[in-house]
This record gives C-alpha cells, sequence and structure tokens, in this order.
C-alpha cells in the first residue's frame, strides 16, 4: 500500500482544486443535514401534537381538516355526559369544544399575517396538557394569548407579541394577556383566543372540533368514543384519535417532503457533477504517474485505494465544514409552515446522514474517475501526456 | 549458461479498428545477465515494445519470454505487477518522479512493497542514493533538481529494492550531453560493477555506443548487430 501521506500530499497539489472539491462536498452534505433536519423537524413536531390519550370528534367528512369542520355547540355537552372513561380534574371533565380559524392578524407594529387561531374555554388545558402558560393569564374576553413561537410563524419580533401587547382582528383590538410554551407541538404557533369571543368575531355558531382526554387508567377507549357517534347519529361527528390526525397530516405534507427531496438533490446533483469534474480533472492529470507506481509494483488496488483516501479526506473535510456550517445556520433555527413551526435539529440522525453522504460522495464519486485513470493499459497509461 | 532474458518467438500485434498493427513479429533475443544492451532503431520499429515486454510492462500476443527460465508472458496482471516489484527497475526518458515527493521519498517508493523497517530502508535509500552522487540531495522535490539530477533519482529508484534487471526508455532523450553521459556511465556502472542486466532503448548513437551490445530494429526485426564496446 501506498503511504497515507502521498494521499494527503496529493490533495494540496492544486489548491483551487481541492477548494472546488471540499466547497462541493460541503454544498452536498449542507443540503442533505437541511433536508433531512427539515422531514426530521416536522415529523417531529407532528408526531409530539398528537397524542393517543385524546380524541378529537369532528363533523362528518372532515376528518382530514379541522378548519373545515364544524359540530353543533351542544355535542360538547352531549359528549362530556354520555362517554364513559373521560379525564378529569377537580370534577371538571377533559372535553374542549374549540373553534379552529386562519385569518389575517394585525400586529401592534402594523404587521398584517395569516394566523392560526384557535377559541377555546379554560379547560382546553385538561385536553392540551403540554401547555404552560410562561407569563400572563389565559385569555377572558377581549383578550388573546399567544404561543411561544407565534412571532415567527407571523414573521415579527417577538418584541412584537409581548404581554400587552395589541393585536387587531378585522377592526377589533384585542389584548395579549399572556405567552405559552407546548414544546415540540403546533400549538406553540397559534394564538389561543376566548372561545365566545373567537366565535362572535368570526360569526360562527358552531364549533370546529371537540377534543376529549380519556382517563389515563384505561377506563375509557375510542370505541366509547366511537360508540358514542353512532348512538347519536344526529350529531353527525366521526372520531378520530389526535394522533392519528396529525399522522395523517404528515401524508397530506409528503408532496412538500418530496420537494425539499428533489430540490435539494437537483442542487446537489450540480455539485456532485461539479466534483466529478474536479476529480476526472484531477486524477486524468495523473495517470502517468499512478502507471509508473504500477510498473514499480503497485497494484491497481492499491492505487484505487490511496485515490479513495484522498477524495475522503477531501469530502469528509467538506462534510466537518458542513457540519460547522449547518451548526450555525440551521440548528435550533424554527421554520413557519402552514399548521404550525418546526425547529431544525442537529439530531444524531441527521448527523449521521451528513456523515453517510460525505462517504458516499468520497468512495462512489471517487469510482469513475478513478476507474477512468487506472483502466489503461499500462503501455498506453505510460505515454499519456 | 543460461540467458537472463530469451525472448522466443515473440509477436505483439494490436488491433485498431479494423487494421492490425504489428510491431514485433516471430522476435527471438537472448540476453546474457549483467549485460548491457542498446536496442536502436526510428519510431515505430518495436523496440519500446520489446523493452516492454521484457520488463512485464505488455504481454505478447504469442512467443515466450523466460527471465531467469520462467516465461513471464503466461502471467496474470497482477502477478505481473508483484513480478515487477521484484525484478524489475525502469528507467524513463522523463524520469517520472512523483513530483509531491523528496528523492528519499521517491526512491522509498519500491521499498515499501516489501517488508523492510524504516531503518533498513533508509540504510538502502541513503546508499542508492550515493551510489548515483545525490546523497546531499534527499530532502530535494523534484522541481529543485536539475533534469540530470532527477534521472538520477529515477536510477535510484530502479536499483534500490536491488533488481536484477533495469530497463530503460531513452533514459538520457531529455538530457545534455554532459548530463547524459554521466548516466550512461552509470548504467555502464551499475551492469559491470554491479552485475545488472540492463536494456536500453535509444535514438542516440552515442549513447548506444556506451552499451555492451546494440541491436538495430526495423518493422519489428533486427536487422543488424555489433558489439559496440568490450568491458573486460
Amino acid at each position: 500500500m501506498l503511504p497515507f501521506t502521498y494521499a494527503l500530499r496529493n490533495l494540496f497539489r492544486d489548491p483551487s482544486r481541492l477548494l472546488q472539491t471540499v466547497g462541493g462536498s460541503a454544498v452536498v452534505v449542507l443540503l442533505l443535514i437541511a433536508a433531512v433536519a427539515l422531514n426530521q423537524g416536522m415529523d417531529t413536531v407532528l408526531s409530539a401534537s398528537g397524542s393517543p390519550q385524546n380524541v378529537i370528534l369532528v363533523g362528518k367528512g372532515s376528518e382530514k381538516s379541522i378548519e373545515r369542520s364544524e359540530v353543533g355547540i351542544s355535542a360538547e355537552s352531549a359528549a362530556a355526559t354520555s362517554i364513559t372513561g373521560i379525564d378529569s380534574k377537580l370534577k371538571v371533565l377533559a372535553v374542549s369544544g374549540e373553534i379552529s380559524y386562519q385569518a389575517p392578524i394585525t400586529t401592534a407594529s402594523g404587521v398584517e399575517e395569516q394566523a392560526l387561531l384557535r377559541g377555546v374555554l379554560e379547560k382546553a388545558l385538561l385536553v392540551h396538557t403540554s401547555v404552560r402558560l410562561l407569563e400572563g393569564h389565559f385569555p377572558g374576553p377581549g383578550e388573546a394569548m399567544v404561543g411561544r413561537l407565534t412571532h415567527r410563524k407571523l414573521g415579527v419580533e417577538k418584541d412584537d407579541l409581548a404581554v400587552g401587547k395589541l393585536l387587531k382582528f378585522g377592526d377589533t383590538e384585542v389584548k395579549i394577556s399572556g405567552r405559552f410554551a407546548a414544546p415540540g407541538t403546533v400549538l406553540e404557533s397559534e394564538i389561543w383566543f376566548d372561545r365566545n369571543d373567537l366565535a362572535s368575531l368570526t360569526q360562527r355558531d358552531s364549533l370546529s372540533s371537540i377534543t376529549l382526554r380519556l382517563a389515563g387508567d384505561g377506563s375509557g377507549s375510542i370505541d366509547d368514543v366511537e360508540l358514542f357517534t353512532f348512538q347519536r347519529n344526529d350529531l353527525e361527528l366521526s372520531a378520530i384519535r389526535e394522533d392519528h390526525y396529525y399522522d395523517k397530516l404528515s401524508v397530506f405534507y409528503k408532496p412538500i417532503k418530496i420537494m425539499t427531496w428533489v430540490t435539494a438533490a437537483l442542487v446537489a446533483a450540480g455539485a456532485v457533477f461539479g466534483g466529478l469534474n474536479t476529480l476526472y480533472a484531477a486524477f486524468a492529470a495523473r495517470i502517468k504517474e499512478m502507471a509508473t507506481l504500477q510498473s514499480i509494483g503497485y497494484t491497481r488496488v492499491a492505487l484505487f485505494v490511496s485515490l479513495i483516501q484522498e477524495s475522503l479526506l477531501a469530502t469528509l473535510t467538506g462534510t466537518l465544514l458542513a457540519f460547522i456550517l449547518a451548526y450555525f445556520l440551521l440548528d435550533g433555527r424554527t421554520v413557519p409552515f402552514s399548521i404550525g413551526t418546526f425547529t431544525l435539529t442537529l439530531t444524531p440522525m441527521v448527523i449521521f446522514s451528513g456523515l453517510v453522504a460525505g462517504i458516499l460522495l468520497g468512495t462512489i464519486g471517487t469510482l469513475p474517475p478513478a476507474i477512468r485513470c487506472l483502466l489503461p493499459s499500462l503501455p498506453k497509461a505510460l505515454r499519456s501526456s | 549458461m543460461n540467458p537472463h532474458i530469451s525472448v522466443k518467438s515473440v509477436t505483439k500485434a494490436f488491433t485498431k479498428g479494423k487494421t492490425t498493427i504489428t510491431p514485433l513479429e516471430n522476435l527471438s533475443l537472448d540476453v546474457p545477465r549483467g549485460e548491457f544492451l542498446s536496442l536502436m532503431g526510428p519510431s515505430g520499429s518495436g523496440k519500446t515494445t520489446l523493452l516492454n515486454l521484457i520488463a512485464g510492462i505488455d504481454t505478447p500476443t504469442s512467443g515466450q519470454i523466460l527471465i531467469d527460465g520462467n516465461d513471464i508472458a503466461r502471467l496474470t496482471r497482477a502477478q505481473l505487477t508483484r513480478w515487477r516489484a521484484k525484478h524489475v527497475g525502469y528507467i524513463f526518458q522523463l524520469y517520472h518522479l512523483v513530483p509531491i515527493l523528496s528523492a528519499y521519498e521517491n526512491v522509498e517508493l519500491p521499498l515499501l512493497l516489501g517488508k523492510l523497517g524504516k531503518s533498513e530502508r533508509k540504510k538502502k535509500i541513503l546508499s542508492a542514493l550515493d551510489l548515483v552522487g545525490l546523497g546531499d540531495r534527499a530532502d530535494h522535490r523534484p522541481s529543485e533538481l536539475s533534469g540530470g539530477q532527477e534521472q538520477r533519482v529515477a536510477i535510484a529508484r530502479a536499483i534500490v529494492h536491488d533488481p536484477e534487471l533495469l530497463v530503460a526508455d531513452e533514459p538520457t532523450g531529455d538530457l545534455d550531453r554532459e548530463s547524459a553521459d554521466s548516466i550512461l556511465n552509470l548504467l555502464d556502472t551499475l551492469a559491470t560493477k554491479h552485475g545488472k542486466t540492463i536494456v536500453m532503448v535509444t535514438h542516440d548513437p552515442k549513447a548506444s555506443a556506451s552499451a555492451h551490445r546494440a541491436l538495430q530494429l526495423e518493422k519489428g526485426q533486427f536487422i543488424e548487430e555489433g558489439h559496440l564496446l568490450t568491458h573486460a
């Protein structure tokens, strides 16, 4: 085998080519990291948003979109009294009729953006158990509370949504009464209104959905809720487990994920071809040298390993650069999407994917130029210019 | 006594499209151990093809190439590579040194294929560099050496693992007269004092005159043989 220093020194033969290879692989790996982090972030937030203990009642035929659903207000009390095994706290049943609505909201600084609004009563906290008030209080009439990441969804400064500031819904002003967290869920990007306020603002006389939380002791089940929907056929309800609802949403976002991959793949393909071209040029210039080493007695396998070492060094340097860039540019960055906001995180899976990409670029990417460099017959290669 | 090299009825043919080119046809040659043989001839006469066949760089279409009685024409590419590592030192017209390595490291290349320790390698490398008169240039890179010095490093690389056979393809073709003479003297010393069998291809009659025996090739056949110089 050729000494490792041979591969190392070869890297610096042509600094501009080295720069191209390192830069190209950094771009490819960074894009892959971004695509994986994006997909993983979206999946994580959707899977964290639904609890298997929660069941959502929606209007028949609206299982795929709560916002389009309409449920009679009376269904809330009917569900609470008819379904057994519902969780409760201080004798208050964990049943929350809610209005979900998307509408433009104007912030104190005058920015108007589409926002996710949820009209709730205080018992919503019994079903959305991940919600914690960070400051202020639950909204009463004329008030709203904002999620920790709502400012990212609206694209405004955090201070623009500080407690005490005003929000405008149409011509109506509401005061921000509090700020809440619901770590890792889509709720963190929402604005919660008093339910009666939102009903009147949106001129609705119905709910969008009823979320109920089954008792943790197993006394209630989805079957009981489904039985209720069959028995009370007149209410025209469908029951769906909350985690299943978000799973279905995940499928709905599949085309977006595919587009992410396609975009990343297209840009990466450009970088890969650029890198391949660089390697072709770098190796083509050394056909005679490779032939000389073969004439000395080095096998093609030994030379191939050396070429792989060389390009692995370059692509792994690019990978390292991509990790550093990802750490500063991507890690912890929140990305808004239609129903919430998710966070890009450099998880072990993301890092592993980047590392695998770097290794594949250095090995599979080297195959064509290396084969082209080592394949010619020795007499021909020794005569090459 | 058996010749060191015995080329027996060797034919080498290449097919280019529908045309078959035969640079060597039914050629035979014996080279005794320790002889310094020069092959001369015009371009396309087949001299480099013959040199490559003797060095195990190429294989014949038919015939035998016996080196120490072993027919290397029957070896596979991988076997030939291993054989070359042990038995052949190749000297090129344009030196073919690895530019990123120092003279010392270039000479070390054939030794890295063996099992010698670092100190043993060092001893052999310095000894080879001393023999070619470049002991003080071990740390220099090829770009820091003259053409003649580069060729000396290439010779040191060719002899460092002590092969019995040295093949040289136009070793003085890119050098001035003074450097060329010095290289030819060195090759002569390697043959006469160190017992190396040397086959050299050259266009230069003066270089050819330095050899023990000169053969003229034309269209794949020897046309003339003459003893140009005798070494006691």
